[in-house]
């Protein structure tokens, strides 16, 4: 059968009970409409379309009803109850929505009802001519055996008596799951696609470090990488002074000694007169070098380091 | 609790949440993909400039350039010494246009200068060159 959990069976003059547990539901014909038909439906969902047409003109107008449909032979056993109702009554008898878990129809249970199940001292539930029914106890012979009411009762499949303190009802929950579904569905597509593209990114780089072999590991990359770039600063740096001092050489100057290693430099001009030696000072000096040159005298001196 | 109660809200509040994370799992692949970019972008520029340099100062071919050192003025000015990576070079009564070529050629090969010394003697010079590679 359909489930482990207590089923209790609800009647109009049941006692109230106090409950700590889910328990399962079991309506008496008290609770809902019964119909039964040979119809040339072959599935579950067309008997339930045609469920609330089948019904017109016996119930209640004003009551807002759900139907409940199930095969039964060659048949269709077509059920109308007021969810509503039931909540309410459930609720006087003790029987919390939070310790309710499904509702089930005796009519779903026929064939245990073949011996009578006692619901109290005036009525007994039981099977006549395949309809569950209410009959007064009076009916039954003394000595009529009766069956004991538990959970072998409960039938495969049972209703939900969703709503009441619910906030989203059953098409809002489909209609933002889709929508929620369909959103995380792009976002994780999409965080796929950017997860390839790194993985691409990572690719190209280890293509472009393969190529180098020498070079793959960073720590190695920052060694070259300095030894070559103190190297280039320096270098440059001699060319760029002897570049200036090149410049220096003009008409009226001559080199008498030049020297450089590899921490500083020293260089020997002779002049014509005081006046280019003025003008090589001021060179010497726009170039940040150090100037020696003696008085009266055409030689100058620069050095510098490098 | 009867949770079959909350049903239709346990749905909603699970489709959300998978919403949520799948949308949080898309950002930091962006995140990740951007930084990821940009130390790409860093290590390229630093890869390309190492290699640049490495052409430049680490040039195989170097030892070979040197030579046109030796041819750039008459063999009997030269003296020439080459060891390894290692090259002194004396040049003795260059012209000032020899000495210029010398320098200029010097100048424009990819060695370390360890010395250059230039003395007059008269209207020459003398040159010694220690450099290398």
């Amino acid at each position: 059968m359909g489930s482990n959990k207590e089923l209790l069976i609800v009647h109009r003059e049941m006692h109230p009970v106090s409950l700590d547990h889910t328990v399962n539901v079991m309506l008496t014909p008290q609770f809902y409409t019964m119909k039964q038909e040979e119809l040339p439906v072959k599935y579950l969902y067309q008997a339930k379309k045609i469920a609330p047409s089948l019904f017109d003109g016996l119930l209640d107008e004003e009551g807002a009803y759900a139907y409940f449909v199930f095969r039964e032979d060659d048949h269709w056993v077509f059920i109308a109850y007021e969810p509503e109702k039931i909540r309410d009554f459930l609720l006087t008898k003790g029987i919390a929505p939070e310790h309710l878990s499904k509702i089930f129809f005796a009519q779903q249970s026929r064939d245990m009802f073949k011996d009578p199940v006692v619901l109290g001292e005036k009525e007994v539930l039981m099977n006549i001519d395949g309809s569950v029914a209410l009959v007064p106890t009076g009916i039954l012979s003394e000595d009529h055996e009766t069956a004991v009411f538990d959970e072998r009762f409960t039938p495969r499949s049972g209703v939900s008596l969703s709503g009441g303190s619910t906030l989203i009802n059953k098409k809002e929950t489909i209609l933002l799951a889709t929508v929620f579904l369909i959103f995380a569905a792009v976002f994780f597509v999409e965080g796929r696609q950017y997860t390839k593209g790194l993985q691409m990114q990572e690719k190209k780089m280890q293509d472009l470090l393969s190529s180098y072999p020498s070079l793959q590991s960073k720590i190695q990359r920052d060694s070259v990488a300095l030894k070559y770039r103190t190297i280039d600063t320096k270098e440059r740096h001699k060319r760029e002074i002897i570049k200036t001092l090149g410049t220096m050489i003009f008409k009226g100057v001559r080199l008498n000694t030049f020297e450089m290693n590899e921490k500083k430099f020293k260089v020997i001009f002779s002049c014509e007169n005081s006046k280019i030696v003025k003008k090589v000072e001021t060179l010497a000096k726009k170039a940040h070098f150090s100037v020696k040159s003696g008085k009266n005298s055409n030689i100058v001196v620069i050095e510098g380091e490098v | 609790m009867n949770l079959n109660r909350y049903r239709n809200e346990l749905i909603v509040l699970v489709s959300f949440i998978l919403m949520l994370s799948a949308f949080f799992y898309k950002n930091s692949q962006i995140d990740k993909q951007a930084q990821q970019l940009f130390e790409m972008k860093h290590s390229v520029k630093d890869f390309k400039e190492i290699i640049a340099l490495k052409r430049i100062w680490g040039d195989k071919g170097l030892s070979k350039k040197i030579d046109k050192l030796k041819s750039i003025v008459p063999v009997s000015k030269v003296s020439w010494s080459k060891k390894g990576k290692k090259l002194t070079a004396h040049y003795s009564n260059l012209t000032p246009k020899e000495l210029n070529k010398l320098v200029t050629r010097a100048m424009n090969l990819a060695v370390q200068i360890i010395s250059f010394k230039i003395t007059r003697s008269g209207d020459t010079f003398n040159v010694e060159f220690k450099c290398k590679w």
